[in-house]
């Protein structure tokens, strides 16, 4: 008004709105969900789900969403359709897929078409992947959890290229890719059994190339003890929810994971402050409290390997006075320096509170 | 956020003005309720209300406090703002006895519900025709069609000016120019030419988005006033988002339409929004135009086009196969992203062969060279001087430019951390402005007389808070607000507290 202010119009140009892609992993682990099913049946928790997906995608027309299924001994697309090259290895499922999606008639008046569309394909692969689903898959009791988490990782990474690529080209891509983020990544793993310590590694690979590239990681525990996942969402920045009351799916979904990442710059997140921040040792699985690490590689064994030698990098480790019994050292005693120039300050009082380096 | 933006706005100040019935008959329909969600709430209103979507009873206000992070409390004001604006929220009077709780209000909570999950028989996303489609009419068909209409209606605006640059255009129908001069974006000079008035330049370089919307405001409120074939504007305006949200390329049935409805489908033919076929009359396909009015205001040029790359294919497809490439929302991809390059010495260059476009830069640039693919012009202070005169504010200059910068522009200016547009050209710009007017005008309300300072104090922190404080002066306890309603309320709870 008084004076030419440009910094007004600075917003003009980054009003822009990031769209933003919510990968949902889906544990269909068979055996949680027929323990959760009194509670909260897999078809209820689907239809939740959706509802919440539809919320998502309200937000903007620019909203994505991509739904992966974690089974006990693969991670499965939902939705969108999984890309053509894996066709020849499934050719049936793939066209059934591609039917369900794009000739359910979303005939009723009453959906937003869109909506519409996305509840016909899940449906469809769902029903598909329990059809498929065999006995000797049950044997398997875990979820392929980093499975899942990987192709989520992958796909909003190709989202985001294919984003990018419409606006830049490749020259200075990956400068521009880290100075202004095309789109705003989410997963949200709805998980429903144990953390399975033989995925650690797997798993926490993920999480690092997720943490990289500034995607949250957000779960909803329903049942079981998601060991992993709760690091998986403190080192993202994201939220990890344990339902106490699996029935109010809908709830927890709506209320603490609605928010993306833009609203969470203003928002207090809701979200458990206790983080198990154990590791699974790499020679047997084990999820262990203290253990023994590699000086060189920092590899984590739950005993000492054989012939003294790492495990992973060949590195021959020496052991030190391992099992001695430790000794109580009393603290030295700091000698005050005696301050040659000026008074010294130690009369003034506030000398007692200062903190020792 | 496309509340920021002039198009929303636009559409907001219309929908503002509205009566708390009218939002109570509009919020009854899913697909409206859903559009206005959509469209005009800012992000972290949008989280609100999902967040209390589900909430079986209402919550304390002061537990919203609890949400939000003690430094985004501006941003929380202003989304509760708007939400109350357009009685989307209903915040409970204060009292001594009852603290004070917000709920959505009942209209729009069991409508958004409906619209996510999708029960009930409402039919308010309307009804697919049953016939066989016409094979001739595909998407980029549509494409074609629409932009043509909405490019027939930007050049008559721009030709007004006398940039006779497109003698072929047939110009569009009748009664839309009619509605233009009513609407004083043109007006008829006493020479019986058409001329083009300061709110045509506005409206010119708005984004395609908004233009629609101004155009359709402008239609509805014409209709209002004419009482014309008993439309009723309220219906209209939740025709016009069940329109946004159906789906490019599918054909949607004209007998499942109420009356009033049917009879608003030849207006919308002329603006291009729908298509009817000429030997199936009982079938309309509503074109890009009608799909992306909810779209924030300037998404269509946007990236997430991009993500649609099937879409994108088919708009490279129409826009080398015929038809000219085209300013207005059906922009082939090249020009989806911008065209417009300006450099720190004021030399303008623009990637386009559209004729509307070059007119418009040659509204308030000096263009002196012409290549096969593109124009080469300088920002003179002559050439913006003009353009003032016209007319043109330089903001609506440097927001033009802005929005149609080139994507090398968008590049360097996201590597470098710095504005799109040079800083020193748009200084510049502004100053060229500032020689001759010196005084910005803003419509509000002046508050004076407070009872004693501290009560100043507190409603214009309020009134800076919510974002409507243009001015204050604390030594002679005055303050001008560009709003006044929230603060007409927050003086009567003052008032009723004490």
């Amino acid at each position: 008004m008084d004076a030419v202010d440009v910094s007004d119009h600075y917003e003009v140009t980054t009003s822009e709105e990031t769209p933003s892609l919510l990968s949902i992993v889906l544990d269909t682990n068979p055996r949680a969900w027929a323990a959760l099913g009194n509670v909260l049946p897999l078809s209820k928790a689907i239809a939740n789900i959706l509802v919440f997906v539809n919320a998502h995608l309200a937000f903007s027309n620019s909203n994505q969403v991509a739904i992966f299924a974690a089974h006990v001994n693969r991670a499965v697309w939902l939705y969108p359709s999984p890309p053509t090259a894996k066709k020849p290895t499934d050719t049936s499922g793939d066209v059934q897929m591609q039917d369900a999606s794009t000739s359910a008639p979303p005939g009723s008046a009453n959906k937003f078409p869109q909506f519409a569309q996305i509840e016909a394909a899940v449906l469809a692969s769902l029903r598909k992947l329990t059809d498929e689903t065999t006995g000797e898959d049950l044997e398997t009791t875990t979820t392929q959890l980093s499975g899942a988490l990987t192709l989520a990782l992958c796909h909003i990474h190709k989202a985001s290229q294919q984003l990018s690529a419409a606006g830049t080209n490749l020259e200075d891509h990956t400068k521009s890719s880290a100075a202004t983020n095309p789109m705003k990544g989410r997963i949200l793993v709805i998980s429903v059994s144990d953390s399975e310590p033989a995925q650690y590694i797997p798993t926490m690979n993920a999480v690092f190339a997720a943490a990289h590239s500034q995607i949250a990681i957000d779960t909803l525990s329903l049942s079981g003890d998601s060991t992993f996942l709760q690091q998986a969402c403190f080192n993202t920045n994201g939220t990890f929810l344990a339902a106490s009351n699996p029935q109010g799916l809908l709830t927890y979904l709506m209320f603490g994971l609605i928010a993306d990442t833009e609203a969470r710059q203003s928002l207090i997140p809701a979200t458990h402050d206790k983080v198990d921040f154990r590791a699974a040792c790499f020679c047997h699985g084990k999820v262990v409290d203290t253990g023994f690490i590699c000086s060189i590689c920092l590899s984590i064994f739950c005993e000492v390997p054989e012939n003294t030698e790492c495990l992973t990098c060949g590195t021959k480790l020496a052991l030190g006075n391992y099992g001695a019994k430790p000794a109580v050292i009393p603290r030295k005693k700091k000698k005050k320096k005696k301050i040659v120039n000026g008074t010294p300050r130690e009369d003034t009082g506030s000398g007692a509170g200062t903190p020792r380096p | 956020m496309s509340v920021s933006n002039m198009p929303a706005l636009q559409l907001r100040e219309y929908l503002e003005r509205l009566p708390g019935t009218t939002f109570r008959k509009l919020y009854q329909q899913p697909s409206t309720a859903f559009a206005i969600f959509r469209r005009m709430l800012p992000h972290l209103a949008k989280t609100f209300v999902m967040r209390m979507l589900f909430m079986p009873a209402p919550m304390l206000l002061a537990d919203l406090d609890l949400w939000v992070k003690p430094d985004a409390k501006k941003q929380k004001d202003q989304a509760l703002f708007i939400l109350q604006a357009l009685h989307i929220v209903h915040i409970s009077p204060p009292s001594r006895e009852k603290p004070q709780e917000m709920q959505l209000t009942t209209n729009f909570k069991n409508s958004m519900r409906r619209a996510l999950t999708g029960g009930g028989t409402h039919n308010s996303f309307g009804v697919p025709s049953t016939l066989v489609v016409p094979p001739e009419i595909d998407i980029p068909f549509l494409d074609r069609y629409a932009r043509k209409k909405w490019e027939d209606i930007l050049h008559f605006v721009v030709s007004s000016v006398g940039f006779k640059s497109a003698g072929e255009v047939s110009g569009p129908n009748k009664s839309v120019k009619e509605l233009l001069i009513a609407g004083r974006l043109v007006e008829r000079r006493p020479n019986g030419s058409i001329g083009i008035t300061q709110t045509g330049f506005t409206f010119l370089l708005q984004e395609a988005n908004a233009q629609v919307w101004t155009l359709l405001l402008l239609w509805l409120e014409a209709m209002e006033t004419n009482k014309m074939a008993g439309l009723e504007a309220v219906d209209m305006l939740s025709f016009l988002f069940v329109l946004a949200s159906m789906e490019l390329g599918r054909a949607y049935d004209t007998n499942a339409l109420t009356e009033q409805r049917r009879n608003m489908l030849p207006s919308l033919v002329d603006f291009g929004l729908i298509h009817v076929p000429h030997h199936k009359r009982s079938m309309f396909f509503p074109t890009r135009l009608a799909t992306t009015l909810t779209s924030s205001g300037n998404s269509l040029r946007s990236i997430s086009e991009g993500v649609a790359a099937a879409t994108s294919a088919a708009f490279n497809g129409t826009s080398s196969s015929g038809g000219p490439p085209g300013h207005g929302p059906l922009k082939s991809s090249t020009e989806l992203k911008g065209s417009v390059v300006v450099e720190t010495n004021y030399r303008l260059y623009a990637y386009t062969q559209s004729t509307l476009q070059i007119a418009v830069l040659a509204l308030f640039s000096k263009l002196n060279m012409r290549f096969p693919d593109m124009v080469a012009g300088r920002l003179t202070r002559a050439s913006i001087r003009q353009a003032i005169q016209f007319g043109i504010t330089a903001d609506q200059i440097i927001s033009y430019l802005a929005a149609h910068a080139h994507e090398q522009m968008h590049r360097t200016a996201a590597l470098t951390n710095k504005p799109i547009l040079p800083p020193t050209v748009v200084d510049q710009i502004r100053l060229w402005q500032l020689e001759n007017e010196r005084m910005k005008t803003t419509g509000g309300f002046l508050f004076k007389d407070f009872e004693d300072q501290k009560e100043y104090l507190a409603v214009a922190q309020f009134a800076e808070e919510v974002g409507v404080l243009v001015w204050r002066n604390d030594k002679t306890g005055m303050f001008f607000a560009s709003r006044h309603e929230q603060i007409r309320d927050l003086l009567r709870n003052r008032k009723k507290a004490e």
